[in-house]
């Protein structure tokens, strides 16, 4: 890149480029020129052309014509036929040239020429010709006259003006083209003139840019030399060039810093050397000083150490004062004599071997030695350095020895010695107390401390047999005990040495070790039994330590130590109970947090959640809190308010309830979740420690009860509002009506009437508001007895027979039907429901009742084929005021507590009670009762006969209107196991009989106005679908029609024993299954 | 002729209000047992006067206010009965339509009055 940009740019390129495009441009201009020139010439010299050409043919035409003429008139003249192929061949030319014209590019006039001429050739050929040649062979040379006087000839005198004319005018043209081509040749000229010294003007300029360019640079180049050389800096600009000279100069100028660098590096050498001269001075002069400091040091020396000199043979050769002094010898008795003169107490021959032949090698030996002074008993320590000096060949030819006494410092160094290794022991004891210390510290767990202070101990005073004992919670930690005699010791020794313990704290035992603890020792060995107690701050003994060692006692100290030992042990102890203290009372606390129905929650001052308890982290189905831990206020009001549908009001209130500023408890009401909604009541308070502000706590109770019920109350309130308003309005219209206007009486008795009536329904409304409330509040007494619910049923049923639109129909199927109840309040609930079942059931005439037994209890349904309820309103029918809101049930009115009543008295009876509906076809009530055990239970065995199963059952019709004998009836039957329906209207017996099957129908003869018992019998006997059935006449008159009576099986006349009956029937069933033939009419036809 | 529509599942009260009205001049009573049946008939002919009872079952009074109101059919005056006095359901009245109030119980001689004072203003208007 760098270079191709360089090539580019260079000087040589660039004059390459110049040169080449001068000459580019002057080859262009000059072909450009010639080009011009050369078309113009072209151009001038074709046109002369064609001015020669039409000159010449001009010229032709004029001789062709002349020789026309000149032929004709010869002809004319000499008659000569030569003379007339002449003409024609003339004439031939003439029509050639005359073409050839019109070849040419005319102007107008010469075209006007052309066209005469060739009309002239053409007449002259066709006409002229002919007429002349006629004229001449008739020798006619007047007409010849005449003829050549013609007109005809005009135009070719004319003519023959004309190319003079175009002669001189085309010679004229000519002399003006050569003219021009002159004119121009000269303007040519002055063109070629003006563009060479424009290229030479531009080629000067280019030169001297170029110079410009160059030289400029080189100047100052020339110039930076100058002053480099003079030794000035270079003070040279950028050059923003890339060309020759530009590198010429960033080498230049790179040369010229390179040079300057030099310069400074060889000053800064020169200033260094000439540094290192003045130190080489100063160091000449220190060598001397410290050679004479050497010499005073030698002085000193000599004063303050023992110095000797030995030869090389190891003999003295010189000794100061001082080694005299230090060894006890004079100095006569040490020079001469070897080292060995000296007793080394500290050293070995052979140590002093291996350090003779170092020395003798040339090493230095420097070390502590210990020698006895002479004739005495003392030593005395030196620091002796021993140093062999060698000569030229390297061999030592003496040892100089310097020694400091350094006998008071290795008093001391020992003494040192001692002190270090007590310290280690104590520091050794001290990390032990304080590995314990901390681990007691942090032991929470007492059977845990135990273990680690008997270890402790066992550790430090190395006992071989060792009990620690808690008093209080009788944890035992032991070594080297077995266990029974663990055992042992709290059961017999325990109080003994717990009450010499009281008195001093520890005492020592020694007696005579067991064989066991003697051992494999020949001798009797004694042993120590140290007991201890641990004593707490209010003078009790909480722990007590035996420890027992085999032939070793305890010193004073580890009695002292111990003893301390002991009472920081007490602190620990009462520091454990303490917390033990402290973690029960908050289980505790925790516990009764955990276990009240209220959420708890607490919040410090920064909104972080300390505590909450289980339920409300049930409440807020929140599991993210686990015991300890802090949950920042952000993370646990998203989780808590996202949960509320007041999520926005609950937040305020959190927030507003942690503010500073709140120091009064609020409350507040929200509510979670959609389907199930909970109402709950949280309220707030500030938490106080010591007047400061240490949190809020937060209490949430779910009052979703309360809400309901305050919610049924306001509810039932409004309805019952309601509900009495529509009576009384009537009432208190109707009587204005009565009182404030004039009418027929008529109309006043339906006023009247209709004001009774909404008055009793008021009454009705009060009292089974009253009822119902006097239930709801328990204050209603109830009269329980034993009674037959059948009997109850069929005394309700009876009520029934003559002021109903529907016929009441029971099915009675219940073998036992003793209950303890209270009559009137079964009978009102039967009554009630029966009520019911006709007031819903408007489009049809029938209420059927079925008793039936179901293990210990009976149940009652009442069944009407009426409107029906819908199936998401039956489970509100028992609330008050409920009644099924549509408009057909609305026309029927009721006091809507009537269900309500209901279910709390077979609630009160322990009983249960039912609805089953299909909207449109009908509705079941039902209740069951709990039995009243029977005393004997030979019915059911008796039922058993034929089955349990209430399908396989004779079932008999009892068709009686006397319902106390009907029940009688039934009763009888039912014990020998038959399923009883009653019916008292003859037409529904028949219609009955027609849909069931029956063994038998036993019926009584006065019935009713309309029909009566025979009439019941014709029908069935007349039907084929009944004939069969055997029938039983239980009548009080006496067989009268007698005519009746084939139909009949047995005519049994009132009064007769009621077994009589049963039996009668029994022995019906039982001919029936013999012969096989138990009648059974298809139930569809 | 003038024409009144009493809405009132109550047979009783209707016919208490039919008796109460007859004797007025010039006014023919019609009567619905329920909001569907009102609605319809208030779809079919126009009345001067409906007398509408709040608490009915399916549909209450506020709730045939308000199909009316969503069919821009509630210019007609409207008389209220109602056995709830509270002030709240009164304004929720008011709010869908209804320009009269009559709790129960009430007087048919003071209602008589009213759509007396109802119609005539009717008429003045006319």
């Amino acid at each position: 890149m760098r270079t191709t940009k360089r090539s580019n740019t260079s000087i040589k390129t660039k004059y390459y480029q110049i040169i080449t495009l001068l000459f580019v441009l002057i080859v262009l201009t000059v072909s450009v020129l010639f080009f011009y020139i050369n078309t113009q010439q072209s151009r001038l010299k074709s046109e002369r052309e064609v001015l020669q050409t039409k000159a010449n043919i001009i010229d032709e035409l004029a001789g062709t014509l002349n020789e026309v003429f000149f032929r004709a008139r010869g002809y004319i003249a000499l008659k000569s036929t030569n003379e007339l192929g002449l003409l024609n061949t003339a004439l031939e030319n003439l029509d050639g040239i005359l073409n050839q014209y019109a070849g040419l590019n005319l102007s107008p006039e010469e075209a006007e020429y052309r066209e005469a001429l060739s009309a002239f050739y053409t007449n002259y050929k066709s006409q002229t010709l002919p007429k002349v040649m006629r004229l001449v062979e008739n020798d006619d040379y007047e007409g010849i006259r005449t003829l050549s006087q013609s007109g005809s000839t005009k135009s070719l005198n004319d003519f023959l003006a004309y190319t003079k004319a175009f002669k001189e005018s085309s010679d004229q043209q000519l002399s003006d083209m050569a003219d021009r081509s002159i004119l121009r040749a000269d303007s040519y000229t002055v063109a070629a003139f003006g563009i060479s010294a424009f290229l030479l003007l531009f080629f000067t300029l280019m030169i001297w840019r170029g110079l410009k360019i160059l030289i400029d640079p080189i100047v100052r180049l020339e110039e930076a030399t100058h002053s480099l050389a003079a030794g000035e800096t270079v003070l040279l600009g950028k050059l923003e060039k890339q060309d020759e000279i530009g590198r010429l100069y960033e080498a230049f100028l790179n040369m010229a810093h390179s040079i300057q660098d030099k310069e400074e590096e060889l000053t800064m050498q020169n200033e260094e050397l000439y540094a290192q001269q003045d130190e080489l001075q100063d160091q000449q002069f220190k060598l001397e000083r410290s050679l004479s400091e050497i010499e005073s040091m030698m002085k000193a020396l000599d004063q303050t150490s023992a110095v000797g000199i030995l030869s090389d043979k190891g003999l003295f050769t010189y000794a100061n004062s001082n080694l005299s002094s230090y060894t006890g010898y004079r100095n006569a008795e040490i020079i001469g004599y070897p080292f060995r003169l000296f007793e080394l107490l500290n050293m070995t021959s052979s140590q002093m071997e291996q350090i003779i032949s170092k020395l003798s090698t040339g090493g230095n030996w420097s070390g502590e030695i210990e020698v006895l002074v002479k004739d005495g008993q003392e030593s005395v320590w030196l620091h002796m350095t021993v140093m062999p000096y060698l000569n030229d060949e390297g061999k030592v030819y003496q040892y100089i020895l310097i020694a400091n006494n350094i006998t008071s410092l290795k008093s001391v160094q020992q003494q040192l010695a001692v002190t270090l290794q007590n310290t280690e022991q104590t520091t050794f004891m001290l990390e032990r107390y304080n590995r314990l210390n901390h681990e007691l510290t942090y032991t929470l767990d007492k059977q845990e401390f135990a273990e680690k202070f008997s270890g402790f101990m066992n550790q430090i005073y190395d006992f071989d047999s060792s009990l620690f004992l808690l008093v209080q919670d009788k944890i035992t930690v032991v070594k080297g005990v077995p266990q029974a005699n663990v055992e042992r010791y709290l059961d017999h020794h325990h109080s003994e040495i717990l009450h010499r313990l009281g008195e001093e704290q520890s005492y020592i035992i020694q007696r005579v070790g067991s064989p066991r603890e003697q051992g494999i020792s020949p001798d009797e060995v004694y042993c120590y039994d140290l007991y201890t107690s641990v004593v707490g701050s209010s003078n009790e003994i909480l722990a007590v330590f035996c420890g027992s060692r085999i032939g070793r006692t305890f010193t004073e100290e580890e009695l002292s130590e111990i003893q301390g030992l002991m009472s920081r042990v007490a602190l620990a102890i009462e520091r454990l109970m303490m917390y033990e203290e402290i973690e029960h009372g908050r289980k505790l606390n925790r516990d009764i947090v955990n276990n009240v129905n209220e959420g708890i929650q607490f919040v410090n001052t920064e909104g972080v959640m300390q505590h909450i308890n289980k339920a409300l982290s049930e409440l807020f189905r929140y599991s993210d809190w686990t015991e300890g831990s802090l949950v920042p206020a952000e993370d646990w009001l998203e989780a808590f308010t996202g949960k509320s549908n007041e999520s926005a009001e609950l937040r305020q209130f959190y927030e507003h309830a942690m503010s500073e500023s709140a120091m009064d408890s609020s409350t507040m009401k929200y509510s979670l979740g959609t389907e199930e909604i909970q109402h709950v009541d949280v309220y707030a308070i500030p938490v106080l420690r010591r007047e400061d502000r240490i949190g809020t706590l937060f209490v949430h109770r779910d009052i979703t009860r309360e809400y309901e019920l305050d919610l049924m109350k306001s509810e039932l309130v409004s309805t019952v509002s309601h509900e009495l308003r529509t009576p009384l309005s009537s009432v208190l219209g109707f009587t204005e009506l009565l009182l404030s206007k004039t009418m027929k009486p008529e109309k006043q008795l339906k006023y009247l009437e209709t004001i009774h009536k909404e008055a009793k329904r008021l009454t009705e409304l009060i009292n089974d508001f009253l009822d119902l409330q006097r239930m709801e509040s328990g204050t209603q007494q109830y009269n329980v007895e034993p009674a037959h619910l059948s009997e109850i049923v069929l005394g309700v049923i009876d009520q029934y027979k003559l002021s109903s639109t529907h016929h009441i129909l029971l099915e009675d199927d219940a073998v036992q039907d003793e209950v303890a109840v209270d009559k009137d309040k079964i009978i009102q609930v039967l009554t009630n429901l029966l009520s019911n079942a006709i007031k819903f059931s408007p489009g049809s005439h029938e209420v059927k009742v079925l008793l039936h037994n179901e293990p210990n209890r009976i149940i009652v349904r009442v069944h009407d084929q009426g409107l029906g309820i819908p199936k998401n309103q039956i489970g509100q029918l028992f609330q008050k005021f409920r009644r099924v809101d549509n408009s057909a049930s609305k026309r029927i009115g009721g006091t809507g507590l009537g269900l309500a009543i209901c279910k709390e008295i077979i609630e009160k009876h322990k009983g249960t009670i039912g609805i089953e509906s299909v909207e449109g076809e009908g509705t079941t009530v039902w209740f069951s009762l709990p039995m009243e055990l029977a005393e004997d239970s030979g019915h059911v065995e008796e039922s058993a006969k034929w089955g349990a199963d209430k399908e396989q059952k004779p079932n008999v019709m009892i068709v009686e209107d006397d319902y106390s004998l009907s029940l009688l009836l039934s009763e009888e039957l039912k014990g020998k196991g038959f399923r009883v329906t009653h019916h008292y209207h003859p037409q529904k017996a028949f219609d009955q009989a027609l849909k069931s099957s029956f063994v038998a129908i036993v019926v009584d003869l006065m019935l009713g106005v309309e029909l009566d018992g025979w009439d019941l019998i014709r029908m069935l006997k007349n039907d084929p679908r009944t004939e069969q059935v055997p029938i039983v006449i239980s009548s009080a008159l006496d067989k009268t029609d007698k005519s009746m009576l084939e139909n009949v099986k047995t005519y049994l006349t009132k009064p007769y024993p009621p077994g009589e009956l049963s039996n009668t029937l029994q022995e019906i069933v039982e001919i029936q299954l013999k012969s096989g033939e138990v009648l059974f009419p298809d139930n569809d036809c | 002729m003038q024409r009144v529509l009493v809405v009132d599942d109550e047979e009783v009260l209707r016919m208490l209000i039919e008796d109460t009205l007859e004797d007025l001049e010039n006014v023919e009573i019609h009567t619905a047992e329920n909001g569907t049946e009102a609605l319809t008939k208030l779809s079919e002919e126009l009345y001067d006067l409906v007398i509408l009872d709040y608490m009915m079952p399916e549909m209450t009074g506020i709730e045939v206010l308000e199909a009316l109101e969503k069919e821009q059919k509630n210019a007609m005056p409207i008389l209220m009965l109602t056995a709830k006095a509270q002030e709240n359901d009164r304004s929720k009245a008011r709010e869908a339509g209804a320009r009269y109030f009559m709790p129960k119980p009430f007087s048919p001689m003071e209602l008589l009055q009213i759509v007396e004072g109802i119609l005539s203003e009717n008429n003045e208007a006319l």
